[in-house]
């Protein structure tokens, strides 16, 4: 059952250490009706949790030869990865797959090879990608694929001016970007739009004016209380501190919102008891809401955070030894 | 054989064990290989239900039991991928040999679709749902009714984002840019006027497909007078302002001939009687083309050290960009309705 949580009332620390342990204890919770209740989360939770642990410094919480056992037994004839043995492959999962491995180094674990053709075999003619063999069309899944192509230097294996073609027609009037083109601006899919603009190195496709629209729009979204919200009128929530910030930094204007601000109304969401952090204060934490807290306090330079790469939400020391220095 | 999961018959559990509908089944259990990062202690519905859906799934059995057992499993759980995947595989099947119709089964196409619109209700954060409902629409190429059962998702949520991407689908799929979809966005605009998303959804159907050619005689007008009006109601509401300067941009109306309009809401000269800080963002834009940088300034400095400071870090960029055209805010790409 859900446990009770304490929030801090301390504003102005981080407690890393049980924040740690909250992670290492999410895969002993077995017995409580959430675990198999998000089994069809299993892969994205371990990249959640496994970033997050990067990010607070301790890379090897999790036991390195069982992560890389999980993710090989989640990989499927065709190449894509599945939430969970039993679960069909899907490009959100194949991105945590590839991200998992990136991050502790052990990409030729796996079949990648394979894995590029199922994500090259997603590509539709407008550019966009289906999430998996059903179809579902969305900008998520155009930065999950581009994504997933980068970390394993297969880019060439799609239509990449295309693909971005297609996200550049999902910009909208105020600025913003939804998940298809006409769709409502939202946040979330804001950051994997100017994320696939900016790992194909194509933001100037956006002319200086429309990129300050977008920052502005993206500023907008900031409360009195300083918690950043993901579409006009609605609540703030702890994981937009990464949609909305990472879109910021890949647009070069983090300073455009009040970063103390912010800083402490995420870390008003952590449980100092437990460890994690909920979606806000009052709520139930999570793993999902952990990692992008903390990504998002990294990303504004929090003390004793390890820095995250705005475009890939993955820790820089692991973006570096992929591509280089920026 | 009874209908397969009406509303009432999910409350029910299911005995796969007893029933002997399932009696040739032999289910499969999960299979972890001892990996503890991994294994799953399940609640005992929920693990019977899917080892019975993987030895279904391993004989790729699509018989209409698959209906009964997908939707047991999504009842407890309607976010999983596979589950969804295979449920609609069985459907096609099922229709392809002429059965799903048949009485025996006691099962339909609108069956489904009711039955889609109860999950749809308990789960209103879902994607799967929605894309479940657009395959099952597009196949029967048929949108009666559809326009209603995304009205009644926003009797609950006006602001739904799958359900407005499922009712933008409809739109673009079966042509309805019509007058009941613009009274459908009045009349959304009417109840909340800071619904960004039937804002959003009103720019789509009236000017989001025009491409090159400009928006027929009246239009401009008319969705410029809306956009007035509501800003009049809630002159705080970025939404309302944002639609307004879209419009205008789309007929070619120069930003300039809304000076009087942002000025009663914006006298920069008494600031205590300002109402809006989107007036001033766009009075600062129009003093600043009009070459009044005195203005221009005045109403950059309101904002950041009155009317909106959390942001002033914003603003005082947009004061250092003054004299400099193009302005900020006034140059995005026309929006294609097509995919």
């Amino acid at each position: 059952m859900a446990t009770a949580v304490t929030f801090t009332n301390k504003p102005e620390e981080l407690f890393v250490d049980k924040h740690v342990k909250y992670i290492q204890s999410l895969d002993t919770r077995k017995d409580e009706l959430e675990y198999w209740l998000t089994e069809h989360l299993r892969l994205n939770g371990v990249y959640w949790g496994l970033t997050a642990l990067h990010l607070l410094g301790r890379p090897d919480a999790l036991p390195r030869d069982e992560t890389i056992k999980f993710v090989q037994s989640c990989q499927h004839e065709n190449g894509g990865f599945g939430a969970h043995p039993s679960h069909d492959a899907h490009l959100l999962y194949t991105l945590s797959a590839i991200q998992i491995l990136a991050m502790i180094d052990a990409l030729d674990a796996v079949d990648t090879e394979a894995c590029a053709a199922y994500v090259a075999g997603l590509q539709k003619p407008s550019g966009v990608f289906a999430g998996d063999e059903w179809g579902e069309e969305d900008t998520r899944f155009v930065y999950t694929a581009l994504q997933t192509l980068k970390i394993l230097n297969k880019l060439d294996r799609v239509d990449v001016e295309k693909a971005v073609d297609f996200v550049l027609r999902c910009q909208n009037y105020d600025g913003g970007f939804g998940v298809v083109p006409g769709a409502e601006s939202h946040s979330g899919q804001i950051f994997t739009c100017v994320g696939v603009l900016s790992m194909t190195n194509n933001l100037d496709r956006m002319t200086p004016a429309s990129r300050d629209q977008l920052a502005g729009w993206l500023a907008q979204r900031q409360l009195p209380n300083g918690g950043l919200n993901g579409r006009p009128e609605k609540l703030e929530d702890v994981c937009y501190s990464w949609w909305v910030l990472s879109s910021l930094a890949m647009l070069g204007k983090l300073h455009w919102i009040d970063q103390n601000k912010l800083v402490g109304w995420i870390l008003s969401c952590q449980d100092e008891v437990r460890g994690g952090l909920a979606d806000r204060k009052g709520d139930a934490v999570d793993v999902f809401h952990t990692v992008f807290g903390l990504a998002g306090l990294s990303l504004v330079g929090w003390g004793g955070l390890k820095e995250v790469d705005p475009i890939y939400c993955m820790p820089v020391e692991t973006t570096k030894r992929l591509f280089g220095p920026k | 054989m009874a209908s397969y999961s009406s509303e009432e018959e999910e409350e029910e559990e299911l005995d796969y064990t007893n029933d002997p509908v399932w009696a040739d089944v032999t289910p499969l259990p999960q299979d972890d290989g001892h990996n503890p990062l991994a294994q799953i202690a399940y609640s005992p519905e929920y693990t019977i239900a899917m080892s019975y859906l993987r030895a279904i799934m391993a004989a790729n059995d699509h018989s209409p039991r698959v209906l009964n057992l997908t939707s047991d499993i999504i009842g407890m759980n309607a976010a999983h991928y596979t589950v969804w995947g295979y449920r609609f595989k069985t459907l096609m099947s099922l229709d392809r040999s002429q059965t799903l119709e048949d009485e025996k089964i006691g099962w339909s196409w609108r069956q489904e679709l009711e039955w889609v619109q109860s999950i749809a209700k308990r789960y209103e954060k879902n994607y799967q749902i929605w894309h479940h409902r657009q395959l099952i629409i597009d196949h029967l190429d048929d949108p009666t009714g559809e326009r209603a059962v995304t009205g009644e998702m926003f009797a609950l949520d006006s602001k739904n984002y799958h359900v407005w991407t499922y009712r933008q689908w409809l739109v673009q799929r079966f042509q309805l840019f019509d007058e009941e979809e613009l009274a459908a966005t009045a009349s959304l605009l009417e109840e909340d006027v800071r619904n960004n998303s039937a804002w959003n959804h009103r720019y789509f159907i009236v000017l989001g497909r025009l491409g090159e050619a400009g928006p027929e005689e009246g239009v401009v007008e008319r969705e410029s007078e809306l956009a007035k009006e509501a800003i009049s109601k809630a002159p705080q509401n970025p939404s309302a302002w944002n639609y307004l300067k879209a419009v205008l941009r789309k007929g070619g109306i120069e930003l300039a001939t809304l000076k009087p309009f942002c000025e009663s809401f914006a006298p920069i000269l008494s600031p205590d009687e300002i109402k809006s800080s989107h007036a001033l963002d766009i009075l600062s834009e129009i003093y600043d083309e009009a070459g009044d940088s005195v203005k221009a300034e005045k109403a950059l400095e309101l904002l950041a050290s009155k009317f909106d400071p959390v942001r002033k870090n914003y603003w005082r960029y947009r004061r250092r960009l003054l004299g400099s055209k193009p302005t900020p805010a006034s140059d995005t790409p026309t929006i294609q309705a097509t995919a």
